[in-house]
């Protein structure tokens, strides 16, 4: 027993920080609603403003705590309430998930351009003393840790059982116009709740500092854990949430033991400690009983989804089309060998982006897994060279192998809607990431594979010109079959589920299977692009695809606008053309910015930039600017209000509908 | 205490709901606001609560504009809505919905006052309240007049989907608020009962007040026929 208390020590300080994080998580899922990705993201900047105060300033480490802790969180939730979802009010639960995700991806890309990217060591907070306790010695920062944590907690539940702003911040949740009627200040108390949630994501990120350092993507990871602590108590237990975070921290240092004792040389489990919280998220979620994940976003009266769905969404592009194959046809014989490699890399990424398209805008479940089908589609392909099938047979079979993949995700996306499935998706990116990258049917333990380039004809195509009009055929060819899916049947059908699955199922149609029908196209496309890009690259490694890339792709795809195939041309085009106009390594981390901010601001447009540039005649601005002046802006109003005559054509049937709500 | 509506607009959005909209409740008085489906007489009391804020004309009440007020300065002032369909907070407590409604002063009292009118309320304080009969949710919901004494009491649609007997019994406290002198705004599917309350009558038709008169001059019925339909009254 002995040789396990060390182990149980430590587990319990690492439980207590991913409870705090968790805690934080809870308090402000049920007080506003908002299930919050970035949640780690906080933590990660208070780590670094904690760095930059003891270290670059010399501040005592006990007031760098309090300032960052008491200044920076709950300022940090102030932006982020009023500045970011307050404006979201009554938007679907989708966007909330994409501007969460854009500010984790954003604050990521901000503060690697700040401090680089490799990680700080940032002085304790604690004495580095010990406690003997005979069988174990117990550092002071462990004790401090478990109490601080401990002591949190329970002044948390107390806080929201016994005081009347805790219960001002239930019941905001609850039903916030009737909160008002009550004299609550509803706007007031959920500000104060994402104070009170950000502060505990910062304490988190301050406490764990000082072990790993300062490092972007080492802490939004660590605090993500807490994730599976908080799903444990299905978002909205503060206590389980917290005993959650304890038992998955004692059971991650326990595994670590075990692993190293009895299955050293299972390397897939090697991962098992720091996926414990992403299996505790996934299975959650896809085996807690139908329903019992309530959306607490969704007591939100719902604004009329027609403004979410796209102009032109349910035609077929063949403008687009058209221009996209003119352009690829083009580009080899006016760019350099280089700039056609680009090329080719883009051509593969549309395939991705018009994938991942087909989820995102079609029938708005959210996938924060693409890299792992398109991480498989590439090392599939090269394992299945490597045995001898030739590529084109290869690339097929990598496609289908990703299906019952995608199949398997398609149970969380029957049984759960937006916000859950998006977390399913995650858990299950990152549990994929961990656990399996590293075995032999995907990366090896090398974390590399080789993928050759095809031979056609008995022709292998290594010249740069050959391979990339290879891989503008398929990319045509996958193009086509993905909006032939969105114009015809299935994609009216997961338009009208997107909108009321409810609906739909009462005149006797089967969501189920569209849904899971979608979920297999889009996976089995997504590896098609990932053997594409591998072959293009001939080796590829784990870094390529890590679950931070499934994000960074929502958010260049909401940006870029997610409903169309302009959409997805457009985000291949921001993600893959631009960064090879230019050559400071920087580039990225900037893009990486840039496309998180692209993803606040346009969460809510109804297809991004996209949607509004075509938009942009039926704008009064354009109005203004093609004539001249008041009287061309009122043609425009009569125009537009011709155009939506027939919901409001009477002006007496106006009251009728308004009345109601 | 008086509410005055002078010449208001309201609506949502680019919709116009409300149209010149003038209204009095004098102190101590009952009113009741009729008028069919969609005829905005929601709007009107989300309006008066601050929920819906009036793009034009005068909203007085104890004669000081509250316009632009936030619907929680109103209820420091003594103006209590009870929403159309069960105001009460579904995932909290019984108890917790009666602190709700105190503010953290005297829940004793208030939880004292609510069984008295409601005794059943009394036998489920630690049950969540959205898990309770329809019938005891709203008297739940009206057990907020009752322990905060307001001044001017707004209640929208209390007897949709509720057995008679049950309607009788949150009827029979409205009219100990109303012997109380507090003014009411009752805006009530059931013609009669409101009548049998109302000092005033309101008749709302497409968002405008079609008909302002005493409880006994729509005894006739023609009123009703011309502005809610057939067999009304």
């Amino acid at each position: 027993m002995s040789d396990y208390l060390p182990f149980i020590v430590l587990g319990i300080t690492t439980g207590s920080i991913y409870a705090l994080a968790a805690m934080g998580l809870v308090v402000t899922y049920t007080t506003s609603g908002v299930f919050n990705f970035a949640h780690g993201a906080v933590a990660m900047v208070s780590a670094y403003a904690y760095y930059t105060l003891t270290v670059d300033w010399g501040l005592a480490p006990e007031l760098a705590v309090f300032l960052v802790v008491l200044g920076l969180g709950p300022l940090v939730g102030v932006i982020v309430d009023r500045g970011l979802f307050r404006r979201l009010q009554g938007a679907g639960s989708a966007a909330y998930v994409v501007v969460s995700i854009g500010l984790l991806v954003a604050l990521q890309g901000l503060v690697i351009i700040m401090y680089g990217p490799t990680s700080k060591p940032v002085p304790p907070i604690f004495p580095q003393k010990v406690v003997d306790l005979g069988a174990v010695n117990v550092g002071y920062d462990q004790i401090a840790i478990t109490t601080i944590a401990a002591g949190l907690g329970l002044g948390l539940a107390l806080f929201f059982k016994r005081t009347q702003t805790g219960l001002d911040m239930r019941a905001v949740v609850d039903d916030p116009q009737l909160a008002e009627l009550t004299g609550a200040n509803a706007s007031r108390t959920t500000t104060l709740a994402w104070m009170l949630g950000s502060s505990f994501a910062s304490l988190a990120g301050v406490l764990l500092a000082p072990t790993l350092g300062a490092d972007a993507l080492v802490l939004i990871l660590l605090v993500v854990q807490a994730f599976g602590a908080a799903a444990l108590g299905r978002l909205v237990s503060l206590p389980i949430a917290y005993a959650g975070a304890i038992g998955l921290g004692v059971l991650g240092q326990l595994s670590i033991k075990w692993v190293s004792e009895y299955a050293s040389g299972q390397t897939w489990l090697s991962g098992l400690p720091q996926s414990l919280p992403f299996i505790a998220l996934f299975t959650v979620l896809i085996v807690s009983k139908k329903g019992s994940f309530k959306e607490l976003t969704k007591s939100v009266q719902a604004r009329s989804s027609s403004q979410t769905l796209a102009p032109g969404s349910r035609r077929f592009p063949a403008i687009v089309l058209t221009v996209i194959v003119g352009v690829g046809l083009v580009i080899p014989s006016l760019a350099t060998d280089s700039r056609t490699t680009t090329a080719t890399t883009a051509m593969a990424m549309l395939i991705m982006f018009s994938s991942l398209s087909l989820l995102l805008g079609l029938s708005r479940q959210i996938s924060l897994c693409h890299a792992v089908f398109v991480a498989l589609g590439a090392t599939t392909l090269g394992h299945l060279q490597a045995d001898g099938v030739p590529f084109l047979p290869a690339l097929l079979m990598a496609g289908l192998v990703v299906v019952p993949i995608a199949g398997l995700l398609a149970i969380p996306a029957i049984r759960l809607s937006g916000l859950f499935l998006a977390l399913a998706t995650f858990g299950f990116g990152v549990l994929f990431q961990n656990l399996l990258y590293n075995t032999s049917w995907v990366f090896g333990t090398s974390g590399q594979v080789a993928v050759e380039r095809p031979t056609l004809f008995g022709n292998l195509l290594d010249g740069t010109n050959e391979f990339y009009f290879f891989v503008l055929a398929i990319a045509v060819a996958s193009v086509v079959t993905v909006e032939l899916v969105r114009a015809t049947r299935l994609g009216r059908l997961l338009r009208a589920t997107a909108d009321s699955n409810v609906a739909v199922e009462t005149l006797g149609i089967n969501t189920t299977a569209a849904r899971t029908v979608v979920f297999c196209v889009s996976g089995f496309f997504a590896a098609i692009a990932g053997g594409l890009l591998s072959s293009q690259v001939t080796t590829v490694g784990t870094s390529s695809y890590s679950f931070f890339q499934s994000l960074i792709w929502v958010a260049v795809l909401v940006a870029a606008g997610s409903a169309t195939l302009g959409g997805a041309a457009l985000a291949t085009t921001m993600l893959v053309a631009i960064p090879a106009f230019f050559t400071d390594a920087d580039v990225i981390n900037y893009q990486t910015m840039f496309f998180g901010i692209g993803a606040i601001l346009l969460a809510q447009a109804p297809n991004g930039l996209v949607g509004l540039v075509t938009n942009l005649p039926n704008t009064r601005l354009w109005g203004r600017m093609a004539d001249d002046g008041p009287a061309r802006a009122g043609a425009h109003a009569t125009r537009r209000r011709q155009r939506l005559a027939p919901t409001s054509a009477t002006p007496t049937s106006v009251p009728a509908t308004g009345a109601t709500r | 205490m008086t509410l005055e509506l002078r010449n208001l607009h309201a609506g949502y959005g680019r919709t116009q709901v409300l149209h010149d909209i003038n209204l009095t409740v004098p102190a101590g008085a009952a009113v009741a606001l009729l008028g069919s489906n969609g005829a905005g007489k929601t709007t009107l009391l989300k309006t008066i609560a601050g929920l819906v804020t009036p793009t034009s004309g005068e909203l007085r009440w104890n004669g000081r504009e509250q316009s632009h007020r936030s619907p929680h300065r109103r209820v420091a002032d003594g103006v209590c809505l009870i929403p159309e369909g069960r105001g009460i907070f579904r995932n909290l407590t019984v108890a917790e919905n009666l602190a709700m409604h105190t503010r953290g002063r005297g829940k004793a009292k208030a939880v004292e006052t609510a069984t008295r009118y409601f005794p059943v309320l009394g036998q489920r304080l630690s049950q969540t309240a959205g898990t309770m009969s329809g019938g005891q949710q709203q008297m739940l919901a009206v057990a907020r007049a009752l322990v905060t004494e307001p001044a001017l009491l707004m209640i929208d649609e209390l007897s949709v989907g509720l057995a008679p007997v049950v309607i009788d019994e949150i009827f029979a406290a409205i009219e100990l608020l109303r012997a109380e002198g507090r003014s009411l705004l009752v805006v009530e599917q059931y013609v009669q009962r409101a009548l049998a309350i109302a000092d005033y009558v309101y008749i709302l038709n497409k968002g405008r007040i079609v008909f302002i008169g005493e409880p006994a001059q729509c005894r006739s019925g023609t009123i009703f026929e011309r502005y809610l339909g057939e067999g009304v009254a």
